[in-house]
């Protein structure tokens, strides 16, 4: 099958499990983001995929081909390192054309190569600067059009944005996503920015101390979290633990909220984004899927309202826009709804 | 070579002291009236290690019995350096020591610089013993320095690798001895230029001349192919002849006997051309103020008991004629030899100095 | 803003420093520069003079053969010594912390030995009754035993062995340095580790590499004993004869000529690696 494969792979480090058995497929094509918290084992994963560390077990293989043993440097995928590693004694010419070079390629088609690799990440005729004099988006051209020159099968990026600054940062995302797009390469970044994620992956893979925890694309990463670490590390989110009592029913502090997918009995956890709680003015009825709760706190940021709420005692975040905004202050009773379809369930970390 | 030649090295051990017996001499029993009993100290120059070990044990303390003099003997660099220290500290007006023992060499340098301090032989009614050969005189015929030591320089070899005892210094040239020799490095402590106008030119006079000591320098061109070590160190030579690395060379008649005792396959010959006599002297720094005592020194050293002593214990040649010792037969055998010795141009290594050891350098090195 | 110093308390903090200097260098070797120019009085001592007699002395070809022998034998040993330590050094900082301070304690031990330790170690090891050729007799290597020493190899040995822990602590910092991501870069885009080893760790590190070539090159040029104990007379350098002059000869103004010209070469040299070092901090 085409794409990359893990089987069971697991990594230790002595004694310390950095990656647990983990088995994944990532296909062709696509732009796939691992995302974690730092020293949850993404980098380390990344790394088994270039050959720079060992699988202590298990197989990766790619387009159905065990690369498990294979040295880093018959894989022929291209990195891009955090610290972008140019080499410091060579032109950016000459750091383009270094892989081609080493193969033997003629010295007009390294010429050729590097001129088009340059206009490609849109840094022409930079070829005989020295690497020192770039500045850093430069420098993360050069490094991603150096990993490009094999026109590899796997393009692999760690953290490779994480030295910019945030305005640099975010056109990068997005010339890196059309990059990815023009060349149809299968690519696997790196990161701990979930903003990042959601710009550019196709697929996110989310991490954490060594586990994967959801393999989905961004929107549904967002909307359906497996579990609560995800939930809660992807944008922000009210969790609601609850009892089941009855038919798509859940008994909360407080009363009782709607949720598909509910199982039969038990006990289960609700997460709620706070942009899809509505707030109005005034106890309510109390009915299921709306619950009593008093303001104690809200923060206007001009384009949004946050709104902090106790609700039987619970800490609740809603969040609305100006046009929707309930005339409510601090210490005012209000009606807190929770849409049916907005209370997801999760399951165990 | 400094760090080499201390403690390691018996000879230039011996020569250090030679180089300097730094005495401080003060009030004498024998000699009341001469200075201050609080004065009766007498400070000796001499190197760490063997040499040093065996005045301090077996002839200072003689010393200090018999005059009430205790001495100090104080470390002494080696070569020429304490040589160079004398002549600086003579200019300064003050002596690192009053006596010490200098080689010949030295000697006649630190005359021509006019470092030594007179000495009076009325005073030291001991000298008569000593041979006039190993008395130093100024130009002028007025003493400077008197023998203290003296020891030979042989043809040594291993017994084992060499089964038949060399009776020539003609040895040295013998195709056969083909990197075998193991032999001094400097012109100035090898004397090899004695030994080949001695056993090649029928003796020294050859040496008076520039193209003489050419000849003498192209007929010892002849060995070079021979020679497997030129060293300076001695220890690296005892070693290798010890072992039969390199079975033979010219080396210090007495440290070879203690090496044959202690079991080694080592034998010195005293070869038909004479073994090499080289000898230190007594001489006091010109800035000493203690003359007066270094006179009973030297006179004490001058007696031949005290000569014999040293033959015994630190095993040094006498410089009194052998009659007047009582060393036997094995005892004399063991330092010195009846076959007339090959005494060192001492003259020829001052005056022309710079030349030869340019001339040796470019011998041995090229 | 700079501020400049007033009291002399400000400038007492230098003093230190400047001080040693002028006890322990500028002095003795201008000491050693004034006895260069002095009149030598054969048979005796020098006077104070200025004379050049004592330069011209040396300016011939017997004396360029030699210095031209010792600084080649210098730049061997510097060569042979990077040689073996750069890529011995590489190694050693990809290992784990414990084995590193094992190495480097034990190489501070090898070179704290003197010359003359090192010097008598060798000509044993390479001698023909207790050396290293015998153990190749006894792996049938060799017919029968041979002495090794003194020779020109025996030299390189000790010297080398000399300055090979000097060498691996000059180098390590900068390996340290070195940004192991270079390597592993080098390698996704298809360099095997040797490769990968000379064309990228080497040229990012050239400029220490120089450096410490020179270091080493002056280091080995002042070497005088290891010449004497493991060569022939041939292979004795300036350093030997400048002994000899200064020791046995007691020609102090032929030796401090001979001794200046070696420190200004050494000088020069080191000035060099100053240079190089500082390009390599601009770039």
């Amino acid at each position: 099958m085409s794409g990359l494969v893990f089987e069971s792979i697991v990594k230790k480090f002595g004694e310390f499990t950095a990656v647990h058995e983990t088995s994944l497929t990532i296909p062709q094509g696509k732009f796939v983001c691992l995302l974690g918290p730092s020293g949850c084992g993404k980098t380390t994963l990344l790394r088994m995929i270039a050959g720079l560390e060992a699988a202590t077990a298990g197989r990766i293989l790619l387009d159905g081909d065990d690369v498990t043993r294979i040295p880093t440097h018959k894989r022929d995928f291209g990195m891009v390192f955090q610290n972008l590693a140019l080499f410091p004694h060579l032109t950016v010419g000459e750091n383009i054309a270094y892989p081609l070079r080493i193969r033997g390629v003629s010295k007009s088609d390294c010429l050729a190569a590097v001129k088009r690799l340059l206009d490609l990440v849109q840094l022409p005729d930079m070829a005989g600067r020295p690497v020192s004099k770039l500045s850093g988006g430069q420098k993360q051209r050069v490094a991603i059009a150096r990993a490009l020159a094999l026109e590899p099968k796997l393009f692999l990026l760690d953290e490779p944005l994480s030295a910019l600054d945030a305005k640099l940062r975010e056109s990068m995302q997005i010339e890196l996503k059309q990059l990815q797009q023009k060349l149809g390469i299968t690519t696997i970044v790196v990161t701990h920015d979930q903003r990042e994620a959601m710009t550019m992956a196709d697929l996110v893979v989310v991490m954490s101390q060594g586990k994967v925890h959801q393999v989905a694309p961004p929107v549904e990463i967002y909307r359906k979290p497996k579990d609560a670490f995800v939930a809660d590390f992807i944008g922000s989110t009210n969790l609601i633990s609850g009892r089941i009592s009855g038919s798509g029913k859940l008994a909360v502090p407080g009363g009782t909220l709607l949720a598909d997918d509910l199982p039969a009995t038990g006990d289960v956890t609700l997460s709620v984004r706070p942009e899809n709680i509505r707030v109005t003015a005034g106890s309510g009825d109390n009915t299921p899927g709306c619950l009593a709760g008093e303001v104690s706190y809200i923060r206007d940021l001009g384009a949004s309202i946050e709104m902090y709420l106790s609700v039987a005692g619970q800490q609740i975040t809603a969040i609305t826009t100006p046009s929707d905004r309930p005339d409510i202050a601090a210490g005012d009773a209000v009606s807190v709804h929770f849409p049916k379809d907005a209370c997801v369930v999760l399951g165990d970390a | 070579m400094d760090d080499i030649k201390k403690g390691i090295s018996r000879r230039s051990v011996l020569a250090g002291i030679a180089g300097g017996s730094a005495v401080a001499m003060a009030g004498i029993a024998g000699f009341p009236g001469i200075v201050r009993a609080q004065e009766k100290s007498l400070k000796i120059g001499a190197y760490g290690g063997y040499f040093k070990d065996s005045f301090d044990k077996h002839i200072f303390p003689e010393f200090t019995k018999a005059t009430g003099i205790s001495v100090e003997s104080i470390a002494q660099p080696t070569g020429e350096a304490w040589l160079v220290q004398l002549e600086q500290a003579a200019r300064a007006g003050q002596a690192p020591a009053d006596v010490s023992m200098i080689s010949q060499v030295s000697m006649l340098r630190g005359s021509a610089a006019s470092i030594w301090a007179k000495l009076d032989p009325a005073k030291m009614p001991n000298i008569e013993n000593v041979m006039p050969s190993f008395i130093n005189k100024y130009d002028d015929g007025s003493v400077c320095g008197v023998g203290a030591v003296t020891w030979y320089i042989t043809l040594v070899s291993n017994s084992d690798v060499i089964t038949q005892a060399p009776s020539s210094w003609e040895e040295l040239w013998k195709p056969d001895r083909a990197g075998q020799l193991g032999l001094l490095a400097l012109v100035t402590n090898s004397f090899l230029l004695d030994v080949t106008a001695k056993t090649y030119f029928g003796g020294q006079e050859i040496l008076d001349t520039e193209e003489g000591i050419m000849k003498v320098m192209d007929k010892l061109a002849e060995l070079k192919d021979n020679v497997q070590l030129w060293y300076r160190d001695e220890a690296q030579f005892e070693q290798a002849l010890k072992s039969g690395e390199i079975p033979m060379g010219q080396y210090y008649h007495d440290v070879a006997g203690l090496a044959a005792a202690d079991g080694y396959p080592v034998r010195s010959t005293f070869p038909k051309e004479g073994g090499i006599n080289d000898s230190g002297s007594w001489a006091v720094s010109k800035a000493s103020e203690k003359l007066d005592l270094a006179h009973v020194f030297i006179d004490f050293m001058s007696q031949p008991e005290i000569q014999t002593l040293l033959s015994r214990k630190v095993g040094t040649s006498p410089t009194v004629a052998r009659a007047k010792t009582s060393l036997t037969d094995a005892e004399f055998a063991s330092v010195s030899s009846e076959i007339e010795p090959i005494i060192p141009r001492y003259d020829m290594y001052q005056q022309r100095a710079d030349w030869l050891s340019q001339k040796w350098t470019e011998l041995i090195v090229s | 803003m700079k501020i400049k110093p007033r009291t002399f308390s400000d400038y007492a903090t230098i003093g230190f420093p400047a001080g040693m200097l002028m006890v322990f260098f500028v002095i003795p070797f201008g000491i050693m520069i004034a006895v260069s120019f002095f009149q030598r009085v054969q048979g005796a001592f020098y006077e104070p003079a200025f004379v050049f007699d004592n330069y011209a002395r040396f300016l011939t070809s017997f004396f360029g053969g030699i210095l031209g022998f010792s600084i080649g034998l210098a730049a061997l040993v510097a060569v042979v010594s990077v040689l073996l330590a750069f890529p011995f050094t590489y190694i050693l900082t990809r290992m784990t912390r414990r084995t590193q301070v094992v190495w480097l304690v034990f190489l501070l031990s090898v070179l704290s030995l003197s010359e003359v330790l090192i010097g008598f170690g060798w000509s044993t090891l390479l001698s023909r009754t207790a050396g290293i050729s015998n153990l190749l007799v006894a792996l049938g290597v060799l017919d029968k035993p041979m002495s090794l020493s003194p020779s020109f190899g025996a030299v390189m040995t000790g010297m080398v062995y000399q300055t090979f822990p000097y060498t691996v602590l000059v180098l390590f910092p900068a390996l340290s340095r070195l940004d192991p991501s270079l390597v592993e870069v080098a390698r996704t885009l298809g360099s095997g580790p040797v490769r990968s080893f000379l064309n990228v760790v080497v040229p990012a590190l050239r400029n220490s590499i120089v450096s410490t070539l020179i270091m080493v090159f002056v280091f080995a040029l002042g070497c005088y004993l290891l010449p004497q104990l493991l060569g022939k007379p041939s292979h004795w350098t300036l350093s030997v004869l400048i002994t000899d002059q200064a020791i046995y000869q007691s020609n102090m103004p032929f030796a401090a000529a001979m001794a200046v010209f070696l420190v200004l070469v050494s000088l020069s040299l080191v000035a060099i690696s100053l240079l190089y070092g500082k390009k390599e901090n601009a770039a």
